[in-house]
């Protein structure tokens, strides 16, 4: 990295941090520091929800996934702007009614403490975990591309985002997030430009859209229902509006984001504008992807995009082997690429004829480059069995080391630390004043000073990240703990939805019922898991979760009004 | 905390709501002209 790079990069975080902190110096209370004291507007109510959202893996797999897989992913955030409609006619006016530091504080209001503590017992164990692996999945990607230890990534991560969370508490953090958010935006922004810029002279926008669609990469929208599919329009608005609603609605790591709006009006037009913007984000960000994707039909791509991966092989026995796929790997690009242009000139002439033929030549080539790289993926396997074979994530970045100017590349790299840092804060946020209001000032210490709370979370803060941080130093150790993180994430927030939908739209069902359908609903969605988890896509146990709880609740409640009517 | 709950620019909150509705049926409509296109 050049210098110009690193001057763009650390100055553009320490401006961040230290603009934050100074913006929020002062005498703080406990209303200012969990809940920023009612003092935000809507649009950095706004871009701290969109910043909460946005992790490091939004702007290093996002593209990587449009690289491999085309556009479709863009139908997971489908639902979310119905969600956010949701949100804003029911959720935010009750929890300003009742004044709430937490979303589990209603709950007790209108159900019982079990009920509260259940749902902020799951809060804690499944965003704890997620913390961790917010700030490991990017160190990883980070330090293999540039060559820094792990350790120093996380650390960098981990440590600048305790210093201003526990100092600032919600005000610095949302307060961050707005200029973390810009820097998020303008960079994938500057990007695009910078692509086009790279693409060859003769290669206009039109024709970087005509290259990709004719290869199958904007394929957006997937009619076809399938409980099995990852992604179609079905699982994106039903099982993304029930997932988006969990997860705004009840996920205390967005929920303190939006309660710090100076009215319910400044928090509903956050909302809307996350629902406005949030879908055309998504869209730029995969748009990224497919830019990168059809630059590289024009200048020769690696083989495997993870160098670490690539060096093993090259001095291990397998180099042999190697060097021969890459040499088929070249062949077959510089022959796809004539075919493009060829492509790029029938298209000009308006040949539909000789399009479909050529199409038909390049998606043959193209079958032929995943077959290459499969092979490749096998060998890097066989030289090490420890390496990483997946290449995706890796790609936008190494493309950004290889090809963007001075300058660009810290900035680059500052909106993946600014991702970093923005969910990360959010999350210890939300965990410390969690810790605080539904376990410490509830169930230990009730009568305790104003002053105590503020202490005891600043405290909390501290012990989350300190947790987040090892975490993510031993998640290294375990191959499938993303998997695992996510996965817990889908298992449990139906129901958590569920109780919340009960307790707001079925106003007859008691805290008796809630309780039991709850542990019911998540014992079913855990054995759905366990036998048919090749059968069910995870976007739709959140679904399943929630009808479940809501159905099993009715019926509970009938049958216990019907025995004590009796 | 500020009590007010009036919207801006729209008469009640129902505007916006259908402003979100309606953007999103556009999107829907642009990613499937698209998808079609080169299908």
């Amino acid at each position: 990295m050049s210098v110009l790079d690193w001057v763009v990069l650390v100055g553009t975080l320490l401006f961040i941090v230290v603009f934050g902190i100074y913006r929020t110096r002062g005498k703080q209370d406990m209303d200012s520091y969990l809940k920023g004291g009612y003092s935000f507007r809507w649009w950095t109510v706004g871009l701290s929800v969109m910043a909460t959202q946005a992790s490091a893996i939004t702007f290093l797999s996002t593209p990587g996934e449009a690289f491999e897989n085309g556009m479709g992913f863009v139908q997971f955030y489908l639902g979310l702007p119905l969600a956010m409609i949701v949100l804003s006619i029911t959720f935010i006016p009750i929890y300003y009614r009742l004044k709430v530091y937490t979303a589990y504080e209603f709950l007790e209001n209108r159900f019982d403490i079990k009920t509260r503590l259940l749902a902020a017992f799951l809060f804690l164990v499944q965003r704890g975990l997620a913390a961790g692996i917010t700030i490991f999945a990017p160190s990883i990607i980070l330090s293999t591309i540039l060559g820094w230890r792990l350790s120093v990534t996380t650390l960098i991560i981990g440590v600048v985002v305790i210093i201003y969370t526990v100092s600032g508490g919600t005000k610095a953090v949302s307060q961050t997030q707005k200029q973390q958010m810009a820097v998020m935006l303008g960079g994938m922004i500057v990007a695009v430009f910078v692509i086009l810029n790279l693409l060859p002279q003769d290669v206009s926008f039109g024709d970087a859209i005509d290259v990709a669609g004719y290869m199958g990469k904007l394929d957006i929208i997937n009619l076809e229902f399938s409980l099995s599919d990852r992604y179609n329009i079905w699982s994106g608005i039903a099982g993304g509006f029930f997932l988006q609603l969990a997860y705004f609605g009840t996920d205390q790591s967005q929920v303190q984001r939006y309660l710090t709006g100076q009215s319910i009006t400044q928090s509903r037009l956050g909302l809307i504008m996350n629902g406005l913007l949030k879908v055309p984000m998504q869209f730029l960000i995969l748009m990224v992807g497919i830019l990168v994707f059809v630059f590289y039909q024009f200048y020769q791509p690696p083989l495997f995009f993870i160098e670490k991966g690539q060096e093993s092989v090259v001095q291990s026995e397998y180099a042999g082997q190697w060097e021969q796929l890459d040499q088929q790997h070249q062949q077959v690009f510089e022959e796809k690429r004539e075919n493009i242009q060829a492509l790029l000139n029938q298209i000009e002439q308006g040949d539909e004829v000789a399009v479909a033929g050529t199409r038909q030549r390049i998606m043959a080539l193209e079958e032929e480059t995943q077959d290459l790289k499969a092979q490749a993926r096998e060998v890097v396997t066989q030289a090490n069995p420890n390496n990483e074979t997946e290449d995706a994530d890796y790609v936008f970045l190494t493309f950004v080391m290889r090809y963007f100017p001075q300058g660009m590349v810290g900035l680059l790299l500052a909106v993946i630390f600014s991702a970093a840092m923005s969910s990360t804060a959010s999350e210890l946020n939300a965990l410390g004043t969690t810790t605080t209001i539904d376990f410490y000032r509830r169930t230990i210490r009730p009568d305790a000073s104003d002053g105590h709370y503020l202490r005891m979370s600043r405290w909390f803060i501290l012990s989350w990240g300190i947790i987040a941080i090892i975490f993510a130093s031993l998640a290294s150790l375990a191959d499938n703990l993303i998997e695992f993180v996510n996965l817990v994430g889908s298992l449990f927030y139906g129901t958590i939805l569920g109780i919340f939908l009960t307790a707001f739209y079925i106003r007859h069902v008691r805290a008796k019922a809630t309780f039991w359908a709850a542990l019911v609903a998540e014992g079913i969605v855990l054995l759905l898991f366990l036998f048919f988890r090749d059968q069910i896509g995870y976007l739709w146990y959140n679904f399943i979760g929630c009808a479940l709880m809501v159905l099993i609740g009715l019926l509970l409640q009938a049958v216990l009004s019907r025995t004590s009517n009796s | 905390m500020d009590t007010d709950n009036r919207p801006p620019l729209f008469s009640s909150w129902n505007g916006w709501y259908v402003l979100v509705a309606s953007v999103l049926i556009f999107l829907l409509i642009f990613f499937y002209w698209l998808t079609q296109s080169y299908a």
